[in-house]
């Protein structure tokens, strides 16, 4: 490969040799080095650009040193970071491996970033309509190019703060640096950049459609803890009822067979165990399935968040 | 000797060296450093061929932000994106001692057999 003789040059060469890596990875490479490269030439204001990149291969180093020196520390971070708690293996018995997900601490903050999801999905989707829709209102006006730009320049804030939410919750690897801006142009190249950029309108998407999806995430969580709650009470409250701990007519549950009605009333105990049974599986079904949707989530903000060679 | 033969044993050696010195370095500094001060303060502590490039210093700060040996802070500029500084946590300051400690026994069971040889 040649050596690189422009910042943009050099930045293809770097991704270029970071090709097969994680997006984010890449992003947050690009980003550094972008950094660095436009510091060392607005460091030298005598030298021309292709001068100061003749240089950088033995100060900086070349892309490919660059790249492989990215992919080693990424690998050593993700074995200090990595969770404590050992990943049950295939050979674990499907018994553990149903019940194992009470271990695993990803459980607990995907059902908290389910909750939590409706919260953000609101003042995401408001953030996207109220800003769109007062920028093409002030459109026609000279404060409509600013505008445009702050509130791009704000989504692409949140989308860094969603990716490093989603990647405390999940472990997904979300990038830790923006988007580097590129060179200081004039406000309409600027613009016109951001129009072009497909991760604006990705980014843009995906802020939009976490309502729905915060809604759907919220109404699980939610149904499936207090039905799983009412289930395992159950018991609880037949025990303290015997006790007169609890008192009143107090009925466990209805339960409709057949044309009559069979009340748990009259066979009190073995309604209990059967919804406390029912109570616990449903609890930890729910538990998978919040880990699982988290998952997926992940993975569906990491392609609109963070796009390959973007 | 071969030259890439060089380079790998140059890097091997970095493996961990990178980290000491960047802990030193940001240990011995009175104020916050961003990523590009501290490449270039490294540069200038050269003497003759870099021992490493500077493109290597961003992913090991990262690296050990993320192990809460340094904190960092975003800070806005005006000839570009934000910077982020770093600077050395109480725990960073332990680790830099302990690594010091093991950096200076290395040192000096390497020495007795490299001088001893060439005695």
């Amino acid at each position: 490969m040649n050596a690189p003789r422009s910042i943009d040059d050099y930045l293809k060469q770097l991704r270029a040799a970071l090709g097969g890596d994680d997006p984010a990875l890449t992003q947050d490479a690009l980003y550094d080095a972008e950094e660095y490269l436009r510091a060392e030439v607005a460091a030298h204001p005598d030298k021309s650009e292709s001068d100061v990149l003749e240089l950088i291969a033995s100060t900086y180093g070349a892309p490919e040193e660059v790249a492989a020196a990215y992919r080693d520390t990424e690998v050593k971070v993700k074995a200090a970071l990595k969770s404590p708690v050992a990943r049950l293996g295939a050979e674990a018995s499907p018994l553990r491996r149903f019940f194992g997900v009470y271990l695993d601490p990803r459980t607990y903050s995907s059902l908290f970033y389910m909750l939590l999801a409706l919260a953000t999905g609101i003042v995401y989707f408001t953030f996207v309509v109220v800003g769109l829709s007062l920028s093409a209102g002030f459109a026609i006006l000279i404060i409509g190019i600013p505008f445009f730009l702050a509130f791009i320049g704000i989504a692409r804030v949140i989308a860094l703060g969603e990716g490093r939410l989603v990647e405390a919750v999940t472990g997904e690897r979300m990038p830790r640096r923006p988007v580097h801006p590129g060179p200081p142009g004039s406000w309409w190249s600027r613009i016109g950049e951001m129009l072009k950029d497909a991760r604006t309108w990705t980014t843009l998407a995906y802020l939009v459609v976490m309502l729905p999806l915060g809604i759907v995430y919220f109404v699980i969580a939610v149904t499936g803890l207090a039905v799983s709650a009412a289930f395992i009470g159950t018991p609880l409250a037949l025990v303290a009822q015997y006790f007169g701990w609890l008192s009143g007519d107090f009925r466990a549950v209805d339960i409709h067979y057949g044309n009559g009605s069979v009340y748990a009333f009259d066979h009190p105990w073995l309604a209990g165990a059967l919804l406390l049974v029912a109570g616990i599986i449903l609890l930890t079904v729910l538990l998978h399935l919040a880990r699982a949707l988290v998952r997926a989530h992940a993975r569906l903000a990491k392609s609109l968040l963070v796009v390959p060679g973007a | 000797m071969d030259d890439t033969q060089a380079r790998k044993f140059q890097k091997d050696l970095n493996a961990g060296l990178v980290s000491l010195v960047l802990l030193a370095v940001l240990e011995r500094s009175s104020e916050d450093l961003y990523g590009y001060e501290i490449a270039k303060r490294l540069q200038k502590a050269n003497e003759g061929e870099a021992l490493f490039k500077e493109g290597t210093v961003y992913p090991v700060l990262r690296a050990l932000a993320a192990q809460g040996l340094l904190t960092s802070r975003v800070v806005p500029s005006y000839s570009g994106p934000p910077r982020r500084y770093y600077r050395i946590t109480e725990e960073g300051r332990a680790m830099l001692a302990q690594w010091s400690d093991i950096w200076r026994q290395t040192r000096g069971f390497v020495d007795r057999f490299i001088e001893g040889q060439e005695t």
